[in-house]
């Protein structure tokens, strides 16, 4: 997945990946991407969080226009069956 | 190109066979340990110009999505893992997917396709004009190993769709 994105980039179109694993985000150097503590399969969290669901994508959208920097990696506070921070 | 293809090819082909007997028994964790991660130094990088509202989307995942009425699955034997991808339309139905990648638990996304294809979320947010345009198709990759495959050929033509698409903007979501 990181090679897609890295491809993309290359080939003119900006993108944002999210990640779980922060060693294997080290190796892969995602050209922007967030960070997320959920498992393997669910990135968004637990099934039918529809509000977080969203919020991560605006999240995501505040980090198209906020990260200036190639290889920037933004963690976000959510936690899995947790109530999101205000 | 990503990565450095003469320094990859035989390190790849040496991991293959040393690894074929792990993962036919399932070692995951070993073979991931030794396969051979060769990535550029540089990270290739597009600035980000214009609004949300304005643009047009497209999502990638990962996660081995593909229609079970209309296309194949996701070869999951195959230690090279399967570098095709399919074409998940925007009008996609969770009953009318189904997952082929051997690597993960499935069992959350079959309750919620969103949490890893948040297609839904899209939809609502281009309906409130907060991003422009949900894309009419959207991509599914699976396992994949053989990246050589994948980045001399399948991401060449994942690309030229996509722009041919108009996307602007890709949002990629890895199991």
């Amino acid at each position: 997945m990181g090679l897609i994105q890295r491809m993309a980039e290359e080939a003119g179109i900006p993108t944002i990946s999210m990640g779980n694993v922060a060693d294997r985000m080290a190796h892969i150097k995602p050209p922007r991407a967030l960070f997320v503590k959920f498992a393997r399969g669910s990135m968004f969290g637990e099934p039918g969080n529809v509000k977080r669901q969203r919020r991560i994508i605006l999240d995501a959208l505040d980090a198209l226009k906020t990260m200036t920097e190639p290889g920037t990696i933004q963690e976000l506070p959510y936690q899995w069956k947790r109530p999101d921070p205000e | 190109m990503p990565i450095d293809l003469e320094k990859f090819k035989p390190a790849y082909e040496k991991w293959v066979k040393e690894s074929l007997p792990d993962y036919q028994a399932g070692k995951m964790k070993e073979i991931i340990k030794k396969y051979p991660f060769i990535v550029s130094d540089g990270v290739p990088w597009t600035p980000y110009k214009g609004q949300p509202s304005e643009q047009t989307f497209a999502l990638v995942t990962s996660c081995g999505f593909y229609l079970k009425e209309r296309q194949p699955p996701f070869d999951t034997v195959s230690i090279h893992g399967d570098t095709s991808f399919r074409e998940i339309p925007k009008t996609v139905h969770q009953e009318d997917l189904a997952i082929a990648h051997s690597h993960y638990d499935h069992s959350l996304a079959e309750q919620d396709i969103n949490i890893i294809f948040p297609i839904q979320r899209f939809i609502e947010l281009e309906k409130e004009n907060i991003i422009g345009k949900v894309a009419e198709t959207h991509y599914s990759f699976s396992y994949v190993n053989d990246v050589v495959t994948l980045v001399t050929e399948t991401v060449p033509k994942f690309i030229s769709r996509i722009k041919a698409e108009g996307v602007d903007v890709l949002f990629l979501v890895p199991v």
